[in-house]
């Protein structure tokens, strides 16, 4: 019995002896579980992706499910519905936003960038809420719109809220917003990579290691997700292409030119009657997505594909449903229909719409090039997803994403000449007779400055050699005496400066007091080398005029060396140089003086992902 | 506030699980009462109809490749055939080795003439993998492709494909009588004929077999052979008029044919001399139709030297002189081939007895085409 109690003693006692040793681990530090900031924000990019996922999946179902129980189940509505559905639905849409979800209005780009660059990385959640709700309403009623962009900013909203939740410091609380972006956006279109380059490309404006492997985990994760849960099915069942003759991408160049100006009246329509509608009372606003939708409902009577994302009617143009008449009749009415839905104030995207004009433009181009060119190998189906890409540059302007979300929507690499062959001509062109792009467009006429990507992109960039000037006085070198040196300098001034060059292709400097000083010391014989203390930063040629200001410190002047042999000195860079330059580049250019004088970097408010200083509201 | 977060997530995972799991079954039944109308618009022949329907069952099932396969037919049957193609080739680039879609990409690519891209297709479906029957797909398949071949008349290329088919023929009697027609047509008449006894071990009384057995040994000019099948054939089928004309066609044959096996001198005698007076009733009544003076001293025109060359031979043409000397009926019947062939070019195609005679000497080395 006794030994039986010893027993169960022993191994009561010893079951607790593991807990307390588990607590004991458990309670190591005072927050077990605490992670410095930098890997708190790689975890947390995951779990953004995750959440964003989710929430873009159920964003897709309710959007799926508003058409089928508004639109009716055929993929014709029947006329009834097709009147009056955007009608109702455009009525509810704006009572919610102008009653509840104020700021669902507008595009989910330019939201996320104002949370990035004006409210320190915040976006309300009631946001979130909103645009899951009326885009839904909208897109499954029939407006022309698209739920990318409200994916985008609904993944930017949920990073906001967690990274509210967790108190990240406000640096850390500004790029979170981005990486939720790129995850909304990544399970919006199952693509991965065309997401973390159009955050790159249009919220962020740079490649930056910071938030780099952030964006990219999220964006990944979120795609784990929904094809988890929606399957892994590219977006488009993609025509077999095969690039056979050369020749042929001239037929893809005039694609690239018929892109463009579809591009160029598609903006410039967005450009003319949005400001017009937000001119007009305030009462209007309730009835305008309403009028909207009237107006898409009459074009849907004739060509119900307009309406709505229309993703399936993408699917048909690519497989020759359609000629080309009414390819070019679909993309001009989406244009439009387009237009009135995005002015009118109804929450939504422009991503599908746009990649479904390119896809019609693509089509109705390959269409008649082939009546008069049947050689031609490519079908009408390549032709309208290289037409996708070409509108994604020329009007959304984001050139790098444009190629790769073709390569990532079709899985075909084959296709990436063509495709680059257009786009390339598009965006040109575009840049050409459109100066200002649709985001910068977009937040210009919603009073705010937000930074222009493309402006940064396209900024000439003041480096090195346009500032630096020819030594003027005599170069030294270490291993000349103090003496040696004193008599080769006599006819310089008493303030002048002397670079000084080692073997090792070290620079240092000296003055000519302190050359004579040394030498009223009787320290004649000594070599520079042990007089002079200390060694300049080198610059290059090549380098931006901005890191040389950061380098030059409380230097007088700084040496610009060959990069390939750094004791041969190709100039020397001085304050005044430096400023000179922007002065005289900014006489040359006429423009704002911020973007010249003072790169992203420099400006004030610095941060990791080179944004300008919050201002304004 | 991070534990909390991964629970909100859990929950969120749940709660999507869920929502997607009745949105599947919602998106499912809507694709199968969808493609279910399309099914019927298409047996109904409305494929405009269907194509509709299918599109719709599309846009809920995307990835379904049976769906787009059957949409693909609908296209093609509302000869919209360059969506069709191009909704085939998508598929292709999914499923290279499907049976199905290659046969369809086969027919259109037939249906446009372009031969060599139908045999490569065709050549996928039949050594393509199929659900059901495989077999019986992959014969159906060449058997099709040896139909778009002989409606392009490439006999040869269809006749290959025969002959690799007939090599594999399960025990089917009707299979063995199309088989066979079509050998027939690719005037492989041998291997026709093998495939019409095959089907007749399988099935005695069929009367397609009989009917093909007797053609093919017609044109063999195994007439012996040839009129047994085709009586055979009549009786089953007394409004075969093909039959009854080829059978009335073998039995003048035989009837006319002076070098029958087992023939008396006398019964050949007498043969070559009713084909020398059908010859040469045929040479003057053709000349008459033409309004030829046949009986000229210097004969210039083939129908005038045929005659001459006849008329010479007319005084010997009495079964006592033509018993005696076997040569001279061999020169008749020269004489007799050489008037029908002039008599055919001048006139038009033989018939009756005067076919019969062609078909006699042709049989026996004469009397060929020049």
């Amino acid at each position: 019995m006794e030994g039986n109690l010893t027993e169960s003693a022993k191994s009561g006692f010893e079951s607790r002896a593991l807990w307390i040793r588990v607590r004991h681990w458990l309670r190591l530090s005072p927050e077990p579980f605490s992670l410095r900031e930098e890997n708190l924000f790689l975890l947390l990019a995951v779990i953004i992706g995750l959440f964003s996922g989710l929430l873009v999946v159920c964003f897709r179902i309710a959007i799926d499910w508003t058409r089928i129980r508004l639109l009716g189940s055929a993929l014709i509505p029947t006329p009834a519905r097709v009147l009056t559905m955007p009608v109702l639905g455009g009525l509810v849409v704006a009572v919610l936003v102008m009653r509840f979800f104020p700021r669902v209005r507008g595009s989910g780009v330019n939201q996320t960038k104002a949370a990035v660059y004006i409210y320190d990385g915040v976006i309300p959640f009631s946001t979130v809420v909103g645009k899951f709700i009326t885009c839904a309403l909208a897109i499954g009623s029939g407006h022309s719109l698209g739920p990318e962009d409200p994916s985008l900013q609904i993944g930017a909203g949920v990073a906001s809220a967690l990274g509210r939740r967790l108190r990240l410091s406000r640096d850390k609380l500004r790029l979170i917003a981005p990486v939720g972006a790129a995850a909304g956006l990544a399970a919006a279109f199952n693509a991965p990579i065309s997401a973390v380059l159009f955050v790159i490309e249009e919220v962020i404006g740079r490649w930056s290691a910071g938030v780099l492997g952030a964006i990219v985990l999220s964006a990944i994760s979120s795609v784990v997700v929904v094809r988890g849960f929606l399957g892994g099915e590219l977006l488009f069942r993609i025509p077999v292409f095969r690039l056979v003759h050369a020749w042929e991408l001239i037929a893809y160049a005039v694609l690239g030119i018929v892109g463009a100006i579809g591009s160029l009246a598609f903006i410039k329509i967005i450009d003319r009657v949005r400001p017009r509608l937000q001119e007009m009372p305030r009462w209007t606003f309730y009835v305008q997505p309403a009028a909207a939708g009237l107006l898409i409902g009459v074009i849907g009577l004739r060509l119900p594909q307009v309406m709505g994302a229309g993703y399936e009617v993408i699917d048909q143009a690519m497989h020759d449903r359609y000629v080309w008449q009414m390819l070019a009749v679909l993309a001009a009415f989406k244009i439009v229909a387009t237009s009135l839905s995005f002015a009118s104030g109804t929450p939504g995207g422009m991503f599908a719409p746009t990649l479904f004009i390119g896809a019609m433009v693509g089509g109705a181009v390959g269409g008649v090039e082939h009546h008069f060119l049947p050689g031609l190998t490519g079908s009408v189906g390549a032709y309208a997803l290289v037409g996708m890409g070409t509108l994604f540059a020329g009007f959304l302007r984001v050139p790098m994403t444009s190629v790769f979300m073709v390569l990532e929507v079709s899985g075909n690499y084959s296709i990436i000449v063509p495709v680059m062959v257009s786009n390339t001509i598009a965006y040109l062109i575009s840049l050409r007779f459109q100066p200002t792009s649709l985001f910068d467009l977009l937040s210009r006429q919603d009073g705010t400055d937000l930074p222009s990507m493309e402006e940064q992109r396209e900024e000439s960039l003041l480096r090195v050699e346009d500032a630096m000037h020819e030594p003027t006085e005599p170069l030294l070198h270490s291993e000349e005496t103090v003496a040696d040196a004193l008599s080769r300098v006599q006819s310089s001034a008493p303030d002048a400066i002397f670079l000084v060059s080692f073997r090792d292709g070290e620079w240092s400097a000296i003055t000519k007091a302190e050359l004579e000083r040394q030498a009223s010391y009787d320290k004649g014989d000594a070599f520079l080398r042990d007089i002079v203390n200390g060694r300049l930063p080198r610059l290059h040629p090549d380098q931006p005029l901005y890191v040389a200001l950061r380098k030059m410190g409380e230097y007088p002047l700084l040496p610009v060396v060959h990069r390939a042999n750094f004791q041969r000195l190709e100039g020397v860079l001085s304050l005044q140089d430096i400023l000179g330059a922007y002065r005289a580049a900014f006489k040359a250019s006429g423009r704002d003086s911020d973007a010249v004088l003072l790169p992203a970097e420099l400006s004030p408010k610095s941060d990791e992902i080179g944004g300008e200083a919050p201002r304004g509201l | 506030m991070l534990v909390a977060s991964f629970a909100l997530l859990g929950v969120l995972f749940a709660f999507t699980g869920f929502v997607t799991q009745r949105y599947h079954a919602t998106q499912r039944a809507l694709a199968q009462r969808w493609y279910i109308r399309g099914e019927a618009d298409l047996q109904s022949g409305q494929p405009e109809k269907a194509i509709e329907d299918l599109e719709t069952a599309l846009v809920y099932v995307p990835g379904n490749n049976v769906y787009r396969l059957r949409l693909a037919e609908a296209l093609e049957a509302a000869q919209r055939l360059d969506e069709a193609q191009a909704y085939l080739l998508s598929l292709w680039s999914d499923e290279p080795s499907n049976g199905e879609v290659n046969l369809d990409l086969g027919r259109l690519a037939a249906r446009a003439g372009s031969i060599p891209e139908a045999l490569r297709y065709y050549h996928n479906a039949i050594y393509g993998i199929w659900s059901d029957n495989p077999e019986q797909a992959s014969r159906n398949a060449r058997l099709e492709l040896c139909q778009a071949l002989f409606a392009r008349k490439d006999t040869r290329d269809a006749e290959a494909e025969l002959i690799a088919l007939a090599g594999d023929l399960p025990e089917d009697a009707d299979l063995h009588v199309r088989v066979g027609n079509m050998f027939l047509a690719a005037s492989d008449f041998d291997r026709a004929l093998r495939q019409f006894q095959r089907a007749l071990a399988l099935s005695p009384r069929l009367e397609a077999a009989l009917f093909g057995a007797g053609q093919a040994c017609f044109e063999l000019a195994r007439y012996e052979a040839a009129r047994p099948y085709l009586e055979r054939a009549l009786r089953w089928n007394r409004g075969n008029t093909q039959a009854a004309r080829l059978l009335e066609t073998t039995s003048l044959i035989l009837e006319i044919d002076p070098f029958s096996g087992r023939l008396s001198a006398e019964e050949r005698s007498s043969r070559v001399v009713r084909a020398y007076e059908q010859a040469m009733d045929r040479l003057e009544s053709c000349a008459q139709s033409r309004g030829d003076q046949l009986e000229t001293t210097s004969p210039q025109t083939p129908l005038e030297k045929a005659y001459a060359q006849a008329l010479e031979l007319r005084p010997k043409m009495r079964e006592s002189i033509l018993r005696r000397d076997p040569d001279l009926t061999t020169a008749a019947l020269d004489a007799v081939v050489e008037a029908e062939k002039v008599s055919a070019v001048a006139c038009g195609a033989p018939t009756g007895l005067d076919h019969a005679i062609l078909l006699a000497a042709q049989r026996h080395g004469g009397g060929e085409p020049d």
